[in-house]
């Protein structure tokens, strides 16, 4: 109901928006009609008619007009289906939408491998090629700055500081009903005939482009707004709903990733928010920022695009670092060592993240006296990026190591990252750049960092939290082969992506020269090996969640606060709030307790671990 | 620490460290060994292969101390159904004093050299002997001889030995300038001149060399792919005798 409630808001409001344009339009003697202009701001008119829909309206904004709020009275499965303010249930609402995403742009992956096994265009067309790319490329993006932060970020995050909930319950599930409009842009996007720029959308080709480039315009907007009001939410929560004694020295390291990925969020979004409107306006008002036949400058687009760009590399990244050091301490059954410099780590990516995002632009025609400084700033970000090597083999160091799935998971992330770390030392290296911008190279690179690191660090997540978020256990045997699966598939893919570049196959393109073959059909073999590792996991996935052994509170004995209330959580999480006395990682120490939870709550721990 | 930890304790640093120097020496010969860069045949091309290599071989031992002190601790110190916990070391000075120490250093190191270097070097010989006009447009290559006017498409017609500057331009949307056996790589902007410089040193042309070649390397629509075009490096004379029926 919810969401044919908001569709018929969103179509109400399309119209509504379209109405006045067409009606200024006609006024200013233009054509009324054109779907671009009228598409682009009646967008914004759709949106907001969608989000008053799907429930704005009845639980938020009534008492604004002196009406009574309705009560919310929704219960069951029907939850995930509306506009359900509880951080768990947003949590899991961004897990299974962003889950989605992953697997059908993994598909279109499939078929762009099948494309390139070959010399010469087989199953598609080269426009066909690029529009397919350029999905794959934009949603895997969508999917990294988002999954992440949006499923553990909210149902994990308030728990392991030992809050009830976000700091702005309401705006938490605006945030997430953001995201379907996201995904029908994508689709209009897709059915709209697509667009050939890649999620890049350089100026001015990006402003030539089909109408779907629109779609990917409008996606890509409002996907920022999701995440500015979604990272503005976390900030709030961390600083101000930390429980009694969570100091800021206490806190998980994940909470770490996640507060300072949203602090990156919410000051650097707003950019990509404005290359896309900049984008809009030249395509849709008759602007000129892109145009340089009259005085604009298409460098100006890669600027402002890359301002948010590499950030957002952080954004994808830093949670995966959270995640993989939690759970490293955790199955090693150590404390995190050097938290400190971890924290030190990650705050030092984010301070360095706004001045390295020219390394993008080292041949695009930018100012020479740029390209030192961008040298140099880019290298020196390897610094507090070793941190988190430092800490995670610190602690791995005479530990007593589990492995379990999730470990398993996090020791991939290490291992990928390691590999897509170095890798971009040399990227970094303005001579080499120079040959190996815009290869294969680069797509194999940032396939280790943003594949191997990030989505590696989601299903660490996913299979550590599971039991949490579901009340069931996952099958451990699929879980790891699943885990072998996926990440000898990924490394026989990628791996030789790097020596395609270093051949000189560049990249985005549907076709090569002969002598690529061989080693493109390789690639493709790995592409399908690792693409088939997810059937395993989706059976698993949708089976335990079914039918899975129902999980004790405390699966893995770890010590954050989260696997000391029950599985799932009830829906204020605490019974009593939490007095916390030291930080998680005391294994190995006597007398260390990382929280107080009151006398009831520790009788149900202690039922939980002998289940 | 007990006496018998303390003992244990080194042993396995030593251990880890003697492991770290083989693999690093196996790592460093391995490097050596394989042949990483394709047909080369510019002065360009050295530079930046050498930049490569040079960071090849610092990021060798590096890789192999993650991947020895990683997977020997994932060896050993594996829980065999005990339950129990790791010791509680949350921090040891020297250890952290020395990563950030040498992180720090390696990577000043490789911000002078081979990067400011490279740069520097790629700079040098600023004075040109031939000035060739390119024009990208979807989806060919255009090419003026400045000197003589002389246009042309097609194979790109260069003399060996000389200073090249290229001045690129784009009359449509951005695409790239890229010339895969030369190393050399430079977007062309609607709107804008840029430049880059080239000395080819080897005698060459796209039939026999796949590297010989001017290739986009920007995404500029369907046709991007296919939009290369040959290189063809040849003597002066052979140059100057090709310019002159070519119209100059």
């Amino acid at each position: 109901m919810t969401i044919v409630r908001g569709a018929i808001g969103g179509v109400a409001g399309y119209i509504l928006g379209a109405a006045l344009l067409m009606s200024i339009r006609a006024a200013a003697g233009s054509r009324a009609w054109e779907v671009e202009s009228v598409t682009a701001g009646a967008w914004l008119f759709a949106l907001t008619g969608w989000l008053l829909g799907v429930g704005v309206w009845r639980y938020w904004a009534r008492p604004w007009f002196g009406k009574k709020e309705q009560v919310y009275t929704t219960t069951g499965w029907r939850r995930y289906f509306d506009f359900d303010t509880d951080h768990k249930v947003i949590g899991i609402q961004y897990l299974v939408s962003f889950l989605a995403l992953f697997f059908m742009a993994g598909l279109f992956a499939m078929v762009m491998r099948y494309e390139l096994m070959g010399v010469g265009e087989d199953v598609l067309d080269a426009d066909q090629y690029n529009s397919l790319m350029s999905l794959h490329g934009t949603m895997m993006v969508f999917v990294a700055v988002a999954a992440t932060v949006g499923a553990f970020g909210n149902y994990v995050v308030p728990i392991m500081i030992g809050a009830d909930d976000m700091a702005y319950p309401k705006l938490n599930a605006l945030s997430f009903w953001l995201v379907p409009p996201v995904l029908v842009a994508l689709t209009a996007s897709f059915f709209s005939g697509g667009y050939d720029t890649g999620w890049t959308g350089y100026a001015p080709l990006s402003v030539q482009s089909d109408v779907g480039g629109l779609f990917f315009n409008l996606a890509f907007f409002t996907l920022g707004l999701s995440s500015i009001v979604g990272a503005l939410n976390i900030i709030v929560t961390v600083v101000t709903m930390r429980a009694q004694g969570m100091t800021w020295f206490r806190l998980p390291i994940f909470v770490w990733s996640i507060f300072i990925t949203s602090i990156l969020s919410l000051i650097f979004t707003q950019f990509i928010g404005l290359a896309m409107l900049m984008v809009v306006l030249d395509r849709t008002a008759g602007t000129i920022f892109f145009d340089p036949a009259s005085g604009g400058e298409p460098l100006l687009y890669q600027h402002v695009f890359w301002f948010y760009s590499h950030p957002a590399v952080y954004i994808m990244i830093l949670p995966a670092f959270g995640i993989t050091l939690e759970i490293v301490s955790h199955f090693t059954r150590k404390p995190l060592f050097a938290y400190k410099w971890a924290v030190g780590g990650l705050l030092g990516i984010m301070g360095m993240s706004s001045v390295v995002w020219a390394h993008h632009m080292f041949t695009s025609g930018m100012a020479e006296a740029l390209r030192k400084p961008f040298l140099a700033s880019t290298e020196m970000i390897s610094i507090p990026t070793g941190f988190i090597f430092l800490s995670a083999l610190g602690t791995l160091w005479m530990g007593k190591i589990r492995y379990t799935v999730p470990m398993l998971f996090a020791l991939g992330v290490l291992f990928n990252f390691l590999i897509g770390g170095i890798t971009g030392v040399f990227l970094a290296d303005v001579p080499v750049d120079i040959q190996l911008q815009d290869t294969y190279f680069v797509v194999a690179h940032f396939h280790y960092v943003i594949l191997g690191g990030g989505i590696f660090g989601l299903f660490a997540a996913i299979y550590y939290w599971f039991p949490k978020m579901t009340g069931r256990m996952m099958n451990d045997r699929l879980g790891k082969l699943h885990f072998w699966w996926m990440m000898i598939g990924f490394n026989a893919t990628f791996l030789p992506m790097f020596s395609l570049g270093l051949q000189g196959m560049n990249r985005r393109i549907a076709d090569y020269t002969p002598d690529l073959a061989d080693a493109n059909r390789a690639v493709s073999m790995g592409g399908f090996f690792l693409g088939t590792s997810f059937v395993v996991f989706l059976y698993n996935f949708l089976k335990s969640w079914a039918r899975g052994p129902v999980a004790p509170s405390n699966p893995w004995g770890a010590r954050t606060l989260e696997w000391q209330i029950p599985s799932p959580p009830p829906h204020e999480n605490f019974e009593v709030p939490p007095v916390v006395l030291a930080d998680p990682y005391g294994y190995g120490e006597p007398d260390s307790i990382h929280a107080d939870l009151g006398v009831t709550q520790s009788e149900s721990i202690e039922e939980g671990v002998e289940a | 620490m007990g006496e018998e930890d303390r003992n244990n304790s080194s042993k396995r640093l030593l251990v880890v460290g003697l492991i770290w120097l083989v693999a690093t020496v196996l790592a460093v010969i391995a490097v050596a060994a394989i042949q990483w860069h394709p047909f080369a045949a510019s002065r360009e091309a050295e530079i930046t292969d050498d930049a490569f290599d040079l960071l090849l071989l610092f990021a060798a031992p590096v890789f192999t101390f993650v991947l020895v002190v990683g997977g020997y601790t994932l060896v050993r110190d594996r829980d065999r159904g005990t339950g129990a916990d790791g010791a509680p070391i949350r921090t040891n000075r020297l250890f952290i004093g020395t990563w950030v120490v040498i992180t720090t250093a390696l990577s000043v190191l490789i911000v002078i050299t081979p990067g400011f270097t490279g740069l520097d070097e790629l700079r040098a010989e600023p004075e040109p002997d031939l000035i060739i006009d390119v024009r990208a447009e979807r989806w060919n290559w255009a090419y003026t001889y400045a000197e003589s006017g002389v246009e042309t498409q097609g194979t790109l017609m260069l003399p060996i030995d000389r200073r090249i500057l290229f001045r690129i331009s784009s009359t449509d949307v951005i695409h790239s300038f890229w010339i895969p056996a030369f190393r050399i790589k430079k977007d062309a902007v609607p709107g804008q001149i840029t430049t880059t410089m080239v000395t080819a040193e080897v005698l060459g042309s796209f039939d026999n060399q796949d590297e010989m070649r001017v290739q986009c390397a920007e995404l500029c629509g369907v046709g991007h792919a296919r939009m290369f075009t040959g290189v063809t490096v040849v003597e002066q004379a052979e140059f100057d005798a090709w310019l002159a029926a070519a119209g100059g």
